[in-house]
């Protein structure tokens, strides 16, 4: 018996990095008109940003369902693991709701849910404590306390191409006050309180993507740092070398997946930083 | 009118004194405007000075039994401090307030306190503005105050006032000689020949030798500053709201402005009479406006007629302003509002897009006073207003309403639209007033500003030859390029800018410019090399064909 750490596809966690620590990864659905499919496991990254950039249709998103969890939760529990489950916001999603029906099918088991109110790589540094937790002996309610904290220090910023996305998808939240702009915009975009919220409004991507690297050294130093993006590789290896300077662990890099891409669009660019030594 | 001569005014005759300057501003207030130095249509200096005069003497003065130099001086210096308009209005007005501050204890002024009040106002004058330039009003303010200072006691009040009068003059005289840009246009600094003409009217007011101002306009200047400012100031002019406000303009040969302003002043109130031998401008509230048509017509031909009844205007601003029955609501109480002086309608929607709260129309030629911007942070009613002035010429004014508005005010001086957008969008209503004001000082430098508009004459200023007519580029403040069209001067302007790559350009057309003129810029633009991005706005402001920003 031990302690496994669940995730879903919102926190866009790298499949190689959430093999590495073990911990699961419950989809979210993306459709295209009446096209489902499951995201990170019926589409890749890379198939969704074609079909989105080359076709017509609008995706949307939904949490996973009760049973997408249950196909997670059901084998860990039957092997006798207790389970922290560690989400996107509850204020952009639903998923931290299927998960608690979910965790009450499963009586016999301990499942500790975590709301991050964070979206993307900011879910899962904190899925990452709760997995560092875990190594360190920590049990579910230490791993999920470890997750609370690391989300409670973690800050998420991020520059779409364009707002349209966030604003069909309903995602906008306090950014809404820009969409009136009879200027066009670049703003800086961050999660405060679990909603989307603008924080800088610059005019041009050049100068989106210097206000982020001064962010980026104004919050140092930090324990983890992830760049967020679905922009060239040097672009986002460009970012990440900047981060680079202020933490002592190496920087994850994260493509976006369906569930955040969709509300994001192409050309995104942010980062997560876990502040602290 | 001279039996004041040997005696120290009591508070009617200094009001009366007031009176007199300002009168002689009003005969020289063309002639004064055409002296604007820069060869953009901005021939608004005299103008500003005798608006805030206008301020000043109608203010309400204190009880005339019981009035004294000093409460007669005070009221005076309040009236002109809150219809300021302009940088000339503003440090005038700061002139009246050190006046008034120099006679605050006088019940009667001679001599001595006059000679004591003028020093008051010149070190006022000089204390209003950050960087104290010489050659202007300022330092014809200081000659004439250090010519009758110390006082020697033995001089009465008119000679006090004509010492003063005649050191203003020898120091207007020099200020070429201070100023270069004022000796490659040829002409003495306008503010300074204001101060002369308002010293030289009081001094005639108190004595029979009669001072004749002889103003020499640079060549080509007094008909085009007289069109292009005239109109602006007969809209700001309308302070007695009574019978009907009649404007026209008389079209013939040989007019004669100082003829038709004296008849016209024998028939109606608020008379501003402006132009020159072929053009007339007529402003004037009058009970009944058909014999001043009459009048006009039997001059010339007729033209641009505006009859407004100013009863009714004047109910529906009481109204407006809460003091009717069916009064608006004032608008719901907020802690935080950011209010611009936005110079066109489509500059005003892109503030207001960008969460201004409301926009105070004004620009060049057009300056608000500090009492139409008290008037919007009033109606505003926020707990913290922040004042984007967009304009030098109106940064003192905004300061001065921050300085009589009852809520608090910060002023961020943003010196043109490019700097107040920048600001704007450095908003963040999630911060306090304080930290927002200087967030949004912080971002002033972060864009630079670009300017086209038409020369009303032909000089050469920084370098640049420019003929009448051409249009004429400005880049952060200095002459870039001189053009045969507005379009020709946009792309030397943006050459001489030396773009960096990715650089935007957001251009805002005026409103004498087609929209696919700008549309054709707008293409050029996006053609240059280095990747420029650019976006067109219509900005609907007067005289400029385009505002540009450029980041």
């Amino acid at each position: 018996m031990a302690v496994k750490v669940v995730t879903d596809s919102a926190s866009d966690i790298p499949a190689e990095l959430a093999e590495g620590l073990g911990i699961s990864v419950v989809p979210c659905t993306v459709f295209f008109g009446a096209e489902a499919f499951k995201d990170g496991v019926e589409i890749t990254k890379e198939e969704f940003f074609n079909r989105l950039t080359t076709g017509n249709i609008m995706p949307t998103t939904t949490q996973p369902s009760v049973g997408d969890f249950l196909d997670v939760y059901r084998p860990l529990a039957e092997a006798g693991h207790d389970i922290v489950s560690v989400h996107v916001s509850g204020k952009l999603s639903g998923t931290v709701n299927s998960a608690r029906l979910a965790a009450g099918e499963l009586p016999d088991t301990t499942v500790e849910i975590v709301d991050t109110e964070l979206a993307s790589m900011g879910a899962a540094l904190a899925a990452k404590a709760a997995a560092d937790a875990v190594s360190g002996g920590a049990d579910a309610a230490g791993a999920a306390e470890a997750a609370r904290n690391a989300a409670a220090n973690t800050e998420v910023y991020f520059v779409p191409e364009t707002l349209e996305y966030l604003k069909r998808g309903g995602r906008i939240g306090g950014a809404q006050a820009l969409l009136g702009s009879l200027l066009s915009m670049k703003p800086i975009l961050a999660l405060v309180d679990g909603e989307v919220h603008p924080q800088e409004k610059v005019r041009t991507k050049a100068k989106a993507v210097q206000r982020m690297r001064n962010i980026g050294a104004e919050k140092a130093p930090y324990r983890e740092a992830a760049v967020i993006h679905r922009v060239s590789d040097e672009e986002a290896e460009a970012m990440a070398e900047h981060l680079a300077q202020f933490t002592a662990n190496p920087v994850i890099r994260a493509p976006v997946g369906a569930s955040v891409g969709a509300h994001t669009g192409p050309g995104v660019i942010g980062f997560a930083l876990w502040k602290g030594e | 009118m001279n039996e004041h001569a040997s005696s120290a005014f009591d508070a009617q005759d200094f009001r009366q004194l007031i009176f007199a300057g300002a009168g002689c501003l009003e005969a020289n207030v063309d002639a004064i405007n055409a002296l604007n130095v820069f060869p953009v249509p901005d021939g608004d200096t005299g103008i500003n000075m005798l608006l805030t005069l206008r301020a000043a003497t109608s203010a309400e003065a204190p009880d005339a039994a019981s009035a004294t130099v000093g409460s007669m001086s005070s009221a005076i210096a309040r009236g002109a401090l809150l219809g300021a308009r302009g940088n000339s209005g503003v440090i005038f007005s700061q002139f009246m307030k050190g006046l008034a501050g120099g006679l605050a204890e006088c019940e009667r002024a001679d001599g001595a306190a006059f000679a004591t009040a003028l020093q008051a106002a010149a070190d006022a004058g000089y204390e209003a503005v950050g960087n104290p330039v010489e050659g202007t009003m300022l330092s014809v303010m200081r000659a004439a105050a250090e010519a009758v200072h110390p006082p020697d006691g033995t001089a009465d009040a008119p000679e006090v006032l004509r010492a003063a009068y005649e050191a203003a003059e020898r120091a207007l005289a020099y200020t070429p000689e201070q100023l270069p840009v004022l000796k490659q246009a040829g002409v003495v600094d306008a503010g300074g020949q204001g101060v002369v003409a308002f010293l030289a009217g009081m001094v005639n007011f108190v004595s029979e030798e009669q001072i004749v101002l002889r103003i020499t306009p640079p060549e080509g200047g007094l008909e085009s500053a007289a069109a292009n400012v005239s109109h602006e100031f007969l809209e700001h002019t309308e302070e007695e709201m009574y019978g009907y406000c009649t404007q026209f303009v008389v079209q013939g040969e040989g007019l004669d402005p100082d003829a038709v302003r004296e008849r016209v002043m024998t028939m109606a109130a608020s008379t501003v009479v402006v132009g020159d031998d072929r053009v007339v401008r007529v402003h004037a509230h009058a009970e009944d406006p058909g014999p001043l048509l009459s009048m006009g017509a039997a001059l010339g031909a007729l033209d641009q007629i505006n009859i407004q009844n100013m009863d009714l205007q004047h109910q529906e601003f009481m109204s407006l302003h809460g003091y009717g029955e069916d009064a608006p609501e004032q608008a719901k109480a907020t802690e935080l509002a950011v209010i611009p002086v936005a110079p066109g309608d489509g500059i005003a929607r892109v503030f207001l897009s960008l969460g201004a709260a409301a926009t105070v129309s004004g620009g060049q030629t057009m300056n608000p006073s500090a009492a139409d911007i008290i008037a919007a942070v009033q109606k505003t009613n926020a707990a913290f207003t922040i004042v984007l002035p967009n304009n030098k010429n109106i940064v003192l004014a905004a300061e001065q309403a921050a300085e009589f508005s009852d809520t608090p005010v910060a002023v961020v001086p943003s010196r043109n639209v490019a700097q107040g957008m920048a600001a704007m969008l450095a908003f963040n209503p999630d911060l306090d007033g304080e930290e927002n004001a200087e967030a949004m000082r912080g971002a002033l430098d972060s864009v630079r500003s670009g300017e086209i508009t038409t020369a009303v004459r032909s000089t050469t200023i920084d370098g640049v030859d420019v003929e009448e007519g051409q249009a004429i580029a400005i880049l952060d403040g200095g002459l870039a390029a001189a053009a045969a069209s507005p379009n020709d001067a946009l792309t030397a302007m943006l050459d001489a800018a030396e773009l960096d790559g990715g650089a935007l350009v957001t251009l805002f057309y005026g409103a004498g410019l087609a929209g696919e003129t700008a549309e054709e810029a707008a293409a050029a633009i996006g053609a240059r090399p280095g990747g420029i991005e650019v976006e067109v706005h219509e900005g609907g402001q007067p005289h400029y064909h385009y505002l540009v920003s450029i980041e």
